[in-house]
């Protein structure tokens, strides 16, 4: 998006306030071209004296450079003093461009933010007209180092007292970040560390597997990884130390110990549910109304008959008999007292629970009870006493119950527990961090035995020691087309075409007219190839567009640039990125003539007929 | 109503209360401040006003108002600063500018062109040249303040030194650059440039070439098929290495790191980074000598920041007239209520439309 000030306003204020050079860093490339363009609408030339000192300079660079000639902006620049700067470019006219601002000719650069790295030029002013950028279709505020490399250009060594920012607003701006950006420091930087499988290949070329671990920890990401282990330590550490003032127990490891016995305890009990839930004092007093005590109800006494548990609840009830003669059911809570006193009973199956006779003897002896007796006095451990029984019967399994450290370790335990999950966690995490680099190189590792370019032994085979030598994105891909012969007696321009789609990343859209059959199918067998590795590589693009156009400047060696170019609509900075790069590709083909002396001389031979043109004028 | 008295009125409520009578009238509400919102409220249109009006009053009998004090604490933070408002309406707000803020001219001050001076080094750069000697450096200081001074130095005295230097930029754009500029001071037989499909003077003792090259050759050297002389290598300068922390490259800035032969010294030219401390311990863990940090946040040339108004006037950015380095900022009121006008012209339904 355009900034709200017009071009033409902005270079006027600045030009009035002597704020120029500056460099104003716009959203796109579009909106570079059009603030370029709207010069031609608002007339605000620049005097003849610097029109002739920038025909000078350009003439100049036009000799070196003879692609920038025709450019179309040169009777803009000439005229106005400003000029357009950004990807969509050629080097050349960049080059041109920058030493027309180093030599003092411009009033303003129009450039884009994404390419502020590459703006390698100084200017008075630098103009910030967004706070945000897009980045992989999203839009993201800038970094303070962004901002900052941004602001950097402003002030120009010995040329100037003082540099400026200037903020004027557009549809994407907001000042706190770029008041935060100006203001704050910048922030810290982290390693992006990856495996790659070229990186696989020639660390084990060059050492053996038993080496490659202490290398990977000399990487800056093992560092970063190492300084939060570090903090992981001193908590560990300090869990430790806490865990040791536990001291000795009877056991070694008292803390498993005591887990394994509680969980056999509660997994035991869980077969006789219906003492799990007892409040203490319940349970407690459980096992001493056994059939022929006396408790004491709200009211009166009375002989308990039988224990049981409810059947939905599983609640303690007792059958007891009153001194009415009647047998009642009751919860065992509502026992209020325990009497010291038992009478015999003599127990039956069925209801009244008791032979006649006793339940005779007990209706008189109630009967015969004086106002008050004794009342048993219940002890009710506060922690719940085991069920005598459970215990008697884990005994065998556990020293626990007999141990001497057990009220310690009961009582420790909940807390010592934690610890120890924690200590767990923690030694997990810091092996986990330690290992990282080394897992993930593990599994390249194993995709590239798979593939047979390494040996099990971890040793390079023959098809590995030429593997190694591809050393760009997409390595796999290539190195397995390679191998399935897809490229032999393949020409110069399909190999070149091909290999221009898979360098290709950027997905800005373009169109091409004229494309081949031959592309299309063999783009059609790469892809399918590319989408068989992709467990194991992320698939190129594949752009069939791209393909074609470097197909094209090489099945033509007399097609002059400027056709090229407006055949398709892509940007001639961009045609001349996508071209350096398949020439890099083809040279790490070209690499690999001493196994495959045909391909290399197909790739030599694509490299010819590529430079030509204007990718001759620069290295 | 008139305007006066429902500024007033506005003036007395709570920003709560003013953000409910705003909800549903003005857009992006809640972005706004006290002040902004009562100057919304009151720029709305005369139906709108009504409207408003009998939703205020009702507001009022639900929330009695209670007459506020008024806050002296606020005026300390000079963030909070209330804007300044052209609307004699509002009732002046209280405000204690810990100092005045700077005017246009005094930012203005001093432009133009300082006479050509004899260059003289600063201490750090000599600093940087003369540990090179024995360590590791890494440079990081604002850009522009001279960093390629350092590496044309320590360059000329590799060279004396009958070393080799490799020079590393992270595009091929700035390697050309940098090969126009060295082949100035050394002369072009000296340097050479490295790509990844040619190579012009590859003999010469200084040696162009972007990172990804450099790192192809440590590997080329490491499994012993050395096509390179880098056992003269001398020095290894990365310029630009903020790259380390590049998503997709920042992998082979650290090989090369890694793998740079132990006779051969590093020098890493850095923009301003967060952590250059965590990056020097980190090259001295793993070389042998230890690794040399400069570090500075001044700039040689001042800077300034200025706004400018979509209208053509211009304003101070801050409060203050050079930028404050890390202790928060205070935006000039002027800039404040320019950039509040901007925001409420094109946020106002109408230029949506």
């Amino acid at each position: 998006m355009p900034p709200a000030i017009h071009p033409v306003d902005l270079l006027r204020v600045l030009r009035h306030q002597r704020l120029t050079p500056a460099i104003v860093f716009l959203t796109s490339r579009r909106a570079c071209d059009e603030a370029i363009g709207s010069f031609e609408h608002r007339q605000l030339p620049i005097p003849p004296t610097r029109s002739s000192a920038i025909t000078d300079v350009l003439d100049h660079m036009i000799a070196e450079y003879p692609s920038i000639a025709d450019h179309p902006l040169i009777p803009t620049v000439q005229r106005y003093g400003v000029a357009a700067h950004h990807a969509g470019h050629l080097p050349s006219w960049k080059i041109a461009v920058e030493e027309l601002m180093r030599q003092g000719c411009l009033d303003a650069v129009f450039a884009t933010t994404t390419l502020a790295a590459g703006v390698d030029f100084p200017a008075r002013t630098v103009v910030i007209t967004q706070s945000s950028v897009r980045k992989d279709r999203d839009i993201v505020e800038l970094t303070v180092n962004e901002i900052q490399q941004l602001a950097g250009r402003g002030g120009r060594r010995g040329k100037d007292y003082v540099g400026f920012v200037v903020v004027t607003p557009s549809p994407y701006i907001d000042l706190g970040p770029i008041a935060n950006g100006l203001t704050n420091h910048p922030e810290p930087i982290d390693s992006q560390f990856v495996v790659s499988y070229p990186m696989v290949l020639n660390l084990l070329k060059a050492h053996s597997i038993d080496h490659i671990q202490p290398i990977l920890e000399k990487s800056f990401a093992q560092f970063q990884l190492n300084q939060r282990t570090d903090a992981y330590e001193t908590k560990l550490d300090d869990v430790e130390a806490q865990l040791e003032t536990y001291g000795q127990r009877e056991c070694a490891d008292w803390i498993a110990q005591w887990q394994s016995f509680s969980l056999a305890k509660k997994r035991r009990s869980h077969h006789r549910r219906k003492t799990q839930h007892d409040p203490p004092e319940i349970s407690a007093q459980l096992a001493f109304l056994t059939p022929g005590r006396a408790v004491e109800l709200s009211k009166d006494y009375a002989i308990v008959l039988r224990q049981y548990r409810s059947r939905g609840q599983g609640a303690p009830m007792l059958t007891v008999i009153r001194s009415s003669g009647r047998i009642v059911e009751y919860p065992a809570s509502a026992v209020t007292a325990v009497i010291d006193e038992v009478i015999d009973v003599t127990e039956a199956r069925r209801f009244p629970w008791c032979t006649p006779q006793s339940l005779e003897h007990a209706v008189t002896t109630l009967e015969q009870f004086p106002a008050r007796l004794r009342r048993l006095p219940i002890r009710v451990d506060p922690n719940g006493a085991d069920n005598p029984i459970l215990t008697e019967t884990l005994m065998d399994e556990f020293p626990c119950p007999t141990c001497p450290s057990r009220p310690a370790c009961q009582k420790d335990h909940p807390q010592a527990l934690k610890l120890r999950q924690e200590e767990h966690r923690l030694t997990k995490t810091i092996h986990a961090l330690r290992t990282e680099l080394w897992h993930r190189f593990q599994q390249h590792i194993e995709v590239l035995q798979k593939f047979g370019y390494l040996t099990p032994a971890c040793q390079l085979t023959s098809e590995g020691d030429w593997a190694r030598l591809i050393r760009i994105n997409h390595s796999l891909l290539i190195t397995e087309l390679i191998r399935m012969g897809a490229f032999e007696g393949i020409s110069a321009s399909l190999l070149a075409g091909v290999l221009a789609s898979i360098a290709h990343d950027d997905d800005r859209p373009a169109s091409f007219a004229g494309r081949q059959q031959a592309l299309i199918s063999t783009l059609g067998q790469v892809r399918k190839i590319a989408h068989s590795l992709s467990a194991y590589e992320e698939p190129p693009l594949l752009r069939l567009d791209v393909a074609a156009i470097v197909d094209r400047w090489i099945a033509e060696p007399t097609l002059p640039w400027s056709e090229l170019i407006h055949a398709t609509t892509m940007a001639e900075g961009d045609i001349y990125r996508l071209l350096a790069r398949t020439l890099e590709y083809l040279s790490q083909l070209h690499g690999l003539r001493s196994t495959h002396p045909g391909l290399a001389d197909i790739a030599r031979d694509a490299m010819d007929l590529m430079r030509r043109d204007v990718l001759q004028e620069l290295p | 109503m008139t305007n006066d008295t429902l500024a007033n009125q506005l003036a007395g409520l709570s920003v709560r209360l003013l953000h409910r009578l705003a909800k549903n009238r003005v857009p992006r509400h809640f972005r706004m401040g006290k002040n902004r919102l009562i100057q919304t409220l009151l720029s709305l249109s005369p139906e709108q006003q009504a409207d408003l009006e009998t939703h205020l009053s009702s507001l009022l009998q639900a929330h009695p108002r209670v007459p506020q004090p008024p806050k002296h604490g606020k005026g300390d933070k000079p963030k909070h600063e209330p804007n300044v408002v052209s609307r004699p309406a509002l009732p002046p707000q209280p405000s204690v500018p810990a100092k005045p803020a700077i005017s246009l001219q005094a930012l203005l001050e001093g432009i133009g062109v300082p006479p050509p001076q004899s260059f003289k080094p600063d201490d750090w750069q000599q600093e940087a040249i003369d540990r090179l000697t024995t360590n590791d450096v890494i440079l990081s200081v604002p850009t522009g303040s001279g960093k390629t001074y350092v590496a044309i130095e320590a360059m000329r005295r590799a060279i004396k030194a009958d070393r080799m230097v490799i020079y590393t930029s992270p595009l091929k754009a700035l390697s050309n650059t940098k090969l126009t500029e060295f082949s100035q001071t050394f002369g072009a037989d000296q340097v050479g440039i490295l790509t990844g499909d040619r190579r012009d003077n590859p003999q010469a003792p200084i040696l162009i070439m972007t990172t990804e090259i450099l790192r192809n050759l440590l590997y080329d050297a490491a499994s012993g098929e050395i096509d390179m002389r880098l056992d003269t290598l001398g020095l290894i300068i990365l310029d630009e290495s903020q790259f380390l922390a590049d998503r997709e490259r920042g992998v082979v800035w650290e090989e090369t790191i890694i793998f740079c032969p132990a006779q051969a010294r590093l020098l890493l030219l850095s923009a301003s980074i967060g952590n250059p401390d965590e990056i020097a311990a980190w090259i001295s863990s793993i070389r042998s000598e230890s690794c040399h940090l400069i570090q500075h946040r001044n700039r040689s040339v001042l800077l300034r920041a200025a706004y400018l108004d979509p209208g053509g006037k211009l304003a101070p950015f801050f409060r203050t007239r050079d930028i404050a380095r890390g202790r928060g900022f205070a935006l000039h009121p002027e800039t404040k209520r320019l950039f509040a006008n901007y925001e409420e012209q094109t946020l106002s339904p109408r230029s949506k439309r």
